[in-house]
């Protein structure tokens, strides 16, 4: 993404403290555990991915989209919007944005139905609820709630230039990107700049092969602390997998979530 | 953002273009005025795109910002399904300055004019944008003298190399022959030959390439620059909608603009240039001898605004009817503050 990070609301309104992160989930934390809840929005995260990619967007807007559908729910409470309906609409607000083709609202309305009966059936046993009116209501809420920040920068950029300067491996960087992929899972992009998530995640995958970059990293003009941290946040969400069953656990827990008062209607 | 609609007062209607109608108003918080953008609804097929991409445009990029020369985007807010933007209140633009025959446009006036105008779109390529739709009205003055850049709803980040644009940008007059070529790859020139074609408007007090289709547009170019050629412009030939014109001898700019000194002779020919590598960047422009030689740029308080700015500032009574609205009934649909 061009433009300036250090000027951008990215940096300025949007790189949050832990600490506030935990006080605004409160009232979700004291319904569900911290566990339950990262659960909750590792599934939304894979829902918006497999939407993004039925409408063959670029993997820079299903990553906005992402983001903007955490910063939401960084403000407010899942019980404020249903995420079924917002994960679609921030992928609606994100192709928008980043000016990569148009999505019209039926094809948008006609994917979420067809990923939510192929893909999530285990998960949801009716039909996506949802029509174009909700979405296009979602839309301002969630606009609002972004605080009309728009522009998101993402770790692709940064990463793609560092693997170039580590002299470009093709594998490194298959396994980087894809561990950037998986830091969306994570609240990394919420507490950390961009550049960051990408060095953490770099790191990472030059662990997972073996390779010995020790002296490029030493060089880097980095506080290594908040690397440490970023790579720790995302072997926790590995370690996390591993002993997860989504398909068994998720219904459970959508069920035990705080939901909207009325419920949509069907 | 309910409560936001109470918030700005209107005080009375300003304009209306083809996505949003403009509204002076008051904001009661603040005391301060600033003109409201309200974004039309349109038919249901655009109903059903959900918020409008132009306003879209101009808030992701507004919200970026913030620069002396740039319109400030001060609030936002929705009512049902409509979507409004607050901006700084203007007083007048420079077409409407350009128009006004009883104001004369002294060197001095034209220099303070084009630094805001560099200096807004020097703060903007840096950060990776491009405007897209350069002109006089679109070039917002406030009663202080200040000039700010306006209307983002074509504006566009730039830089990736292989992502095409398209061609169909920037009102024909000021549109770079680049872009009448049919090109989908292009940067910062396309609104540094706006620049030129604004400075050389500042100059004669009428549109200086008024063409009247993209064909024509070309012809008046070239009966100015001459042909382009693979010599003088590398690859213009392989431009998707190349056509090669009739020669054309080009007269010297200095036959045109007969009162204007050699140093401004040099501003213009920097960016009237036909391959668009070769033209001069913002900050490139700034540096050149013009900015720096006698006389000096006149201060901003000083510069000759429209009567009924003046006597508005002189009253203080911010009640009168505004010209734009007059030149907007009569016609020319003025496109200020909205696209």
């Amino acid at each position: 993404m061009a433009g300036n990070f250090w000027q951008s609301s990215h940096h300025q309104q949007w790189l949050l403290d832990k600490q506030d992160l935990i006080r605004e989930r409160q009232y979700d934390l004291s319904v569900l555990s911290e566990e339950e809840y990262q659960k909750i929005f590792i599934f939304f995260a894979s829902v918006i991915q497999s939407l993004g990619e039925q409408l063959k967007l670029r993997q820079q807007v299903i990553a906005t989209a992402t983001v903007y559908f955490k910063r939401f729910y960084a403000k407010n409470s899942l019980k404020c919007i249903d995420p079924l309906l917002l994960a679609p609409t921030c992928i609606f607000l994100a192709s928008k944005v980043e000016e990569f083709g148009v999505i019209s609202n039926s094809r948008l309305l006609t994917t979420c139905q067809t990923v939510i009966k192929n893909k999530f059936a285990y998960a949801y046993n009716q039909e996506f609820p949802y029509r174009t009116n909700h979405i296009l209501e979602c839309e301002f809420y969630l606009l609002e709630n972004l605080d009309c920040c728009l522009i998101v920068y993402q770790p692709y950029r940064p990463l793609l230039q560092m693997v170039q300067d580590l002299g470009h491996e093709e594998q490194l960087l298959t396994l980087a990107w894809r561990i950037v992929n998986d830091s969306l899972r994570t609240d990394v992009c919420l507490l950390y700049p961009p550049y960051q998530i990408a060095i953490g995640c770099l790191q990472i995958a030059c662990v997972i092969l073996q390779k010995d970059h020790k002296s490029w990293f030493a060089e880097l003009n980095v506080d290594i602390e908040k690397i440490q941290e970023i790579a720790r946040c995302i072997i926790n969400l590995y370690e996390l997998w591993k002993q997860y069953d989504e398909k068994k656990e998720i219904q459970g827990l959508l069920n035990k979530m705080p939901k909207p008062k009325p419920a949509p209607q069907r | 953002m309910e409560s936001k609609l109470k918030r700005y007062e209107k005080i009375e209607f300003l304009g209306e273009g083809q996505f949003a109608t403009v509204y002076k108003a008051k904001d009661v918080e603040t005391g301060n005025i600033v003109a409201v953008k309200k974004i039309k609804l349109g038919s249901r097929i655009e109903a059903a795109d959900g918020i409008n991409r132009t306003a879209l445009r101009e808030i992701k990029i507004l919200q970026e910002l913030s620069h002396r020369n740039l319109i400030g985007l001060l609030d936002i807010f929705g009512h049902g399904s409509n979507v409004s933007l607050v901006f700084d209140f203007m007083d007048t633009d420079l077409e409407v300055i350009i128009k006004d025959n009883t104001i004369i446009l002294t060197t001095a006036n034209i220099k303070t004019y084009m630094i805001q105008t560099l200096q807004g779109l020097e703060y903007l390529h840096l950060n990776w944008i491009l405007h897209r739709d350069l002109k006089p009205n679109n070039l917002l003055i406030n009663g202080s003298g200040i000039l700010k850049v306006a209307d983002f709803g074509l504006a566009k980040l730039y830089g990736s190399p292989n992502r095409l644009n398209t061609h169909q940008v920037v009102t024909r007059w000021y549109r770079s022959p680049e872009l009448l070529y049919g090109a989908k790859q292009y940067g910062v020139c396309v609104d540094m030959w706006a620049v030129g074609c604004i400075l050389a408007e500042l100059l004669l007090r009428v549109p200086f390439l008024p063409g009247e289709s993209d064909l024509d547009q070309l012809t008046k170019i070239f009966q100015v620059l001459g042909n382009p050629t693979e010599e003088n412009w590398p690859g213009v030939k392989t431009l998707s909608d190349y056509i090669e014109f009739k020669p054309f001898q080009p007269v010297p700019l200095k036959h045109i603009f007969t009162a204007a000194g050699d140093d401004l002779l040099d501003v213009i020919a920097s960016m009237f240039v036909l391959d668009p590598s070769k033209r001069k960047t913002c900050t490139e422009v700034l540096k050149m001898p013009f900015f720096n030689n006698k006389p000096a740029p006149t201060i901003n308080s000083k510069l000759p605004l429209p009567q009924n700015v003046r006597k508005l500032k002189e009253l203080e009574r911010p009640s009168l009817k505004r010209k734009l609205l007059d030149s907007a009934e009569g016609g020319t649909l003025s496109k200020r503050l909205f696209t």
